[in-house]
């Protein structure tokens, strides 16, 4: 009995934890972002600004909330708790603290299914919002799913053939006692996640679904208030889940290294990950979608098809 | 120049003038505006309209176009039409740049272009009320000021 | 992609893509644009009529009010239309000071725009840079005129202000730097591989529809076709400045930013030539208050392209008729036929290619006082 309000306890006070480093992660992408474009960024609330998205959200949650008349109201309001949801569960997965979770013998199945879950819940979102724009949204997403999808998956298979476990956490683990990283041994898997997983967060290049300057803001265009704050915040959670699953996957995985606790690493390479990510954002111009369909299937599906037939003959 | 009066002699040229070194005034009947665009379309290969001005004489509505002769020379061919039957050819056939200035110039002030493709209002409000052209005279902006408050 | 229906899909009044009030009605069939029809008019002032109404001392304010980023090339035109009709000449260092402002506004304005057709793309990095650098020319010509935006440094006759030694060499300070950050972002635009595959192809305009549509300024020149009112109508002092009329034959989305970014350095050089050049002297002459009757055509260069005024005076201190043509209305023909048959993710590039300034174009409305 008093164990199981422990865990439900330490389960509440972990999933606060995620979505506090949620809030830092966007604040630090955002001062990247904009230091890289010459801006200040965050600057007034807190220091330097580093409460600035926490204030977002709670601004937002104070603004007027929305329905609109045409749309389909319980799947239009039931889709931005299930955005804020997915991710939170992808992170009780992957081993922040050394071990996940939840951590069970095919996790990595369960993440992809997370994942595709989410692309889902977007075009859901645009669907049942009644709206051109976020129509043309939800469909560029699912479009774009169609095609980062197999690369993305296969990306996650490279580290797993190698180190014989779909589990994350095993995984880690064994790049810990082999003191390796998968980014030395699988390096085109490395850049495939990466460039998957941009597309997956809908960053700049990949930001079709939610091109501004294109179709206002993609599929997100009619929600507003505490809606449209939970999906920021779904973003920022999605956020560190990518940067958490590269790091537990290629980057050594995640575990003691001397005095130093797992969690501290964690966030340490998951930040390296989330600077790469800014500068991407920053440095390039946004692809039409054709160009991404066209692009994943050309290079990156063979290119990933080729590090699996290297691991799994020569490596 | 001397050569492009004589040559313009025959349609209808009630008066040529050249105020400054490269801009020409050339006002005719205005049954001849369209023989005269081609002529000088085939002649002079003037293909640039720069705009077209409507101006409310009182009994009569002014059409300018302003053309440029390899975007140097600036001519304009000026005709009037009376307010009892305000039709003029389109020119867009000829020129297709002229679609909007034509478009404009119908808003403005009720001139019918015969044979331009959609003749929808481009600027004014679709609940503007029929008939009312605000570059006309006898809209004062008082007179249009009382109108929209209806 | 056919799928056989169309969608209406409304580009404004309200979009993110136009910074400005107003409607493209696009038909769209799967992800191409089948057709389109504009609606412009959402921010008409009635200015041709307020015109008319008012003396042309008045008039040249309304002028400098007709657009807010080529405020100076408006005033321009409407000193040259007003000058025309008694055919007053204005002294040498009036004229030089008017083509600086007149050059210092084109590189604020193509700095804008190439910012903003980066931002439509989605490079916002590049934006950013670009406004920045924007901002010096906006101080240098606050310095100048005491206005960043409405500079009111023309007036009938000459102009209002001087330029003294010491702004000449901040202006040439200024200017140095200015360079050589476009010729960087030049550089990076020319080489930027996702910048390229949004703008290369997209948008084309052959010469031969941008002639028959009666396209103007960059979007012209972009299409290979060697026109610029400063060459082939010169107006101020353009006919003794040396400078190049900068073409580029790739008709797209592309040759318009290099053009426009182009065209700056020229500007810059154009800049230079006519600070060194400046003989001293009147500022102004004096000019009458009320006008024989008359007819006179002014044609600038705007940073947009070809900017027509045309005005009727009628013997009293107001004209009869003023006329405003903008760039913007000329290009639109062009950029609706662009527009056919392009992606829905292009719209807004191909849009912004003609660097459309609505409140030029738009011009009258009748105003609600409360």
């Amino acid at each position: 009995m008093f164990e199981t309000i422990f865990e439900i306890i330490s389960l509440i006070g972990f999933i606060v934890f995620i979505i506090l480093i949620a809030f830092f992660y966007e604040w630090i992408d955002r001062k990247f972002y904009a230091r890289i474009q010459n801006r200040y960024g965050p600057l007034y609330t807190g220091p330097s600004g580093i409460l600035q998205p926490i204030a977002d959200f709670i601004k937002l949650l104070l603004k007027e909330d929305i329905i609109p008349e045409a749309s389909e109201k319980r799947i239009f309001s039931l889709i931005p708790i299930i955005y804020v949801l997915l991710p939170i569960l992808a992170l009780l997965i992957i081993p922040i603290n050394g071990k996940g979770i939840i951590s069970f013998e095919g996790d990595l199945i369960f993440l992809m299914f997370l994942s595709a879950m989410i692309t889902l819940s977007v075009f859901l979102a645009g669907w049942s919002s009644a709206c051109n724009f976020s129509r043309i949204g939800g469909v560029r997403a699912a479009l774009q799913m169609l095609s980062y999808e197999i690369p993305f998956g296969l990306s996650l298979i490279g580290p797993a053939i190698v180190a014989n476990s779909l589990c994350i956490t095993k995984i880690s683990e064994w790049q810990i006692a082999n003191s390796t990283a998968f980014i030395f041994l699988q390096p085109i898997g490395f850049a495939v996640i990466m460039i998957s997983l941009l597309a997956e967060l809908e960053l700049i290049p990949f930001d079709v679904p939610e091109a501004e300057t294109e179709i206002v803001a993609g599929w997100t265009t009619e929600y507003g208030g505490g809606r449209y704050a939970l999906i920021r915040l779904g973003k920022d959670l999605e956020l560190v889940m990518a940067s958490m699953l590269i790091s537990s996957l290629y980057l050594g995985g995640i575990g003691q290294i001397f005095f130093i606790p797992p969690i501290v690493i964690a966030i340490i390479k998951s930040i390296i990950v989330l600077l790469v990510m800014s500068l991407i954002r920053a440095l390039f111009a946004r692809y039409r979608i054709d160009q991404v369909i066209s692009g994943m299937w050309k290079y990156l599906f063979p290119l990933m098809i080729l590090q699996i037939i290297i691991v799994q003959f020569i490596g | 120049m001397e050569d492009l009066i004589k040559k313009i002699e025959p349609f209808g040229v009630l008066e040529f003038k050249r105020p400054k070194e490269r801009r020409i005034f050339i006002r005719i009947k205005s049954e001849f505006l369209r023989d005269l665009i081609s002529f000088l379309i085939g002649e002079y290969d003037l293909r640039h309209l720069s705009t077209i001005t409507g101006i409310d004489l009182g009994e009569e509505i002014e059409l300018l176009y302003h053309f440029s002769y390899k975007h140097s020379i600036e001519i304009t061919i000026g005709i009037k039409i009376p307010k009892s039957s305000l039709k003029v050819p389109t020119i867009t056939d000829l020129i297709p740049g002229a679609i909007f200035y034509e478009k404009e110039v119908h808003d403005m002030l009720g001139v019918v272009f015969e044979g331009h493709p959609d003749l929808s209002p481009l600027i004014l409000p679709e609940n503007w009320p029929e008939g009312v052209h605000p570059l006309r005279k006898d809209y004062s902006i008082e007179k249009l000021k009382e109108l929209i408050k209806k | 992609m056919r799928y056989g229906t169309t969608i209406k899909v409304p580009f404004g009044p309200q979009h993110p893509a136009l910074k400005e009030p107003e409607c493209f009605l696009f038909e769209v069939e799967g992800d191409f644009v089948v057709n389109v029809k504009p609606r412009i008019g959402y921010i008409h002032r009635g200015i041709e009529k307020a015109f008319e109404n008012n003396t042309y001392m008045h008039d040249l304010y309304l002028a400098e009010r007709i657009c807010g980023i080529c405020s100076h090339a408006h005033t321009v035109a409407f000193t040259q239309t007003v000058e025309g009709l008694v055919s007053l000449e204005i002294p040498q260092r009036a004229q030089y000071i008017r083509l600086i402002m007149a050059e210092l506004e084109r590189l604020h304005s193509h700095s804008l725009w190439v910012g903003i057709a980066a931002h439509e793309a989605g490079f916002d990095t590049m934006f950013m840079y670009l406004w920045r650098d924007r901002e010096m020319i906006m101080d240098l010509m606050e310095e100048i005129s005491g206005n960043r935006v409405l500079h009111a440094i023309n007036t009938i006759g000459g102009v209002r202000r001087d330029i003294n030694d010491e702004q000449a060499n901040k202006i040439r300070k200024y200017l140095d730097k200015f360079e050589e950050n476009i010729k960087n972002y030049i550089k990076v635009l020319e080489t930027e591989n996702t910048f390229l595959k949004r703008t290369v192809g997209v948008g084309i305009l052959k010469p031969s529809d941008a002639i028959a549509l009666c396209a103007v300024g960059p979007t012209l020149r972009a299409s290979g076709i060697k026109n610029d009112v400063r060459k082939d109508d010169p107006y101020l002092l353009y006919d003794e400045i040396p400078f190049e009329v900068i073409t580029h034959d790739g008709c797209d989305v592309f040759a318009r930013t290099i053009v426009r970014c182009e065209e700056m350095l020229e500007s810059i050089k154009i800049i230079r030539y006519a600070l060194d050049h400046m003989p001293k002297g009147e500022l102004k002459v004096k000019a009458p208050r009320t006008f024989p009757p008359n007819e006179s055509i002014g044609r600038v260069e705007a940073p947009r392209g070809e900017l027509i005024h045309y005005t009727k005076s009628n013997g009293t201190s107001k004209p009869e008729r003023y006329k405003v043509r903008s760039p913007t209305l000329g290009n639109l023909a062009s950029v609706c036929k662009t527009l056919i048959g392009a992606h829905i993710a292009d719209i807004p590039m191909i849009l912004a290619g003609i660097d459309p300034c609505f409140s030029c174009m738009d011009r009258i409305l009748i105003k609600k006082r409360s």
